[in-house]
């Protein structure tokens, strides 16, 4: 999932200073299970900076809306009435979530609430740990199932580093050596030999390397009749 | 007693929560010292009282809470809600 975080009230205060009417809209997906951006945190944001602003002496609106995706156009539709009546959106969506309603709504300025850190998984209740970085060219069968581009600080191909010590990363002792996780899951599974095998330098023009990305789907897409 | 809970954990989990409560009054500007945890057990009427006094005497340093008349206040913004404006 996409893993974010609430910013500082303050700095959403800042972010919608000056509007009479905020609408602040939450996301029901990824943002509700990493605890950022769900009905819940909608509802205690919108609360709070009705109680800042009203403290500070210049009290905003601020209504809340969650929408069961902010991430497609098709799930907007629902807060269009809201989104027109205010005069800032503040998005508890992902940063796809706050381009979405950009596009959507062209006359809108809408500004982001959270910080979307990565993509992830939580490892306990209250932890998210990064698992993935979207390279475009996964190569996670090489490595047993645990990602080196993501999980080592240096996203080696080839590793592990001379960083690596009992397991550690160099650079900071609570983070796992992600090619120690990989050389003892290669071990476990007796295939530590295909580690052995030089990686090639690895094509990022997949990867952000290689600009703004795009998939096109020509099964899927559906075909414009002509008058 | 704190980790001696009839719910195991509960109330060590519950002090991490009071404690984003009270971050979350700091931040809005209400300050976090309107909300405090207390571990005693049900035989420490004394320490009870103590805390209650302590409290209190917090509470009074921290004067009332200056959103007192929020209901109204609500109620003002709900209106405007239904009247159009938002
Ligand atoms: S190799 Fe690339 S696509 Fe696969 S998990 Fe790692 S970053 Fe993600
Ligand atoms: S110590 Fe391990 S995780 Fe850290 S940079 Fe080196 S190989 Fe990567």
């Amino acid at each position: 999932m996409i893993v974010a975080e609430q910013k500082p009230l303050a700095e959403m205060k800042t972010l919608i200073n000056g509007a009479e009417n905020v609408l602040v809209v939450g996301c029901g997906t990824c943002v509700t299970v990493c605890f950022a951006g769900g009905t819940r945190e909608a509802d205690i944001v919108s609360t709070s900076l009705r109680m800042a602003t009203k403290l500070d002496g210049s009290p905003q609106q601020v209504t809340h809306s969650t929408v069961q995706r902010q991430c497609e156009w098709e799930y907007l539709d629902i807060i269009e009435e809201q989104v027109k009546a205010a005069d800032i959106v503040l998005s508890l969506g992902c940063g796809i979530g706050v381009q979405a309603i950009a596009e959507h709504f062209p006359d809108a300025w809408v500004v982001p609430g959270l910080n979307t850190s990565f993509l992830g998984l939580p490892t306990e209740h209250g932890v998210w740990e990064e698992r993935c970085a979207a390279c475009g060219e996964c190569l996670l069968a090489v490595t047993g199932g645990i990602c080196p581009v993501a999980r080592c600080s240096k996203s080696l191909l080839n590793g592990p580093c001379g960083g690596s010590e009992n397991g550690h990363c160099e650079i900071d002792p609570d983070v796992a050596c992600a090619w120690q996780l990989i050389v003892d899951r290669m071990s476990s599974k007796g295939k530590l030999d295909a580690l052995l095998e030089i990686q090639p330098p690895k094509n990022w023009q997949n990867s952000r390397d290689g600009g703004p990305r795009k998939i096109v789907r020509q099964d899927l897409r559906l075909v414009e009749f002509e008058d | 007693m704190e980790g001696d809970c009839h719910y195991l954990e509960g109330n060590l989990n519950a002090r991490r929560r009071v404690e984003y409560v009270q971050n979350l009054l700091e931040e809005i500007g209400l300050d976090g010292r309107r909300i405090r945890m207390f571990n005693i057990s049900s035989a420490m009427g004394a320490q009870f009282a103590g805390y209650a006094s302590e409290l209190a005497a917090t509470i009074r340093e921290v004067g009332p809470n200056p959103l007192r008349d929020y209901q109204a206040y609500l109620a003002e913004q709900q209106e405007a809600v239904a009247s159009g404006m938002v």
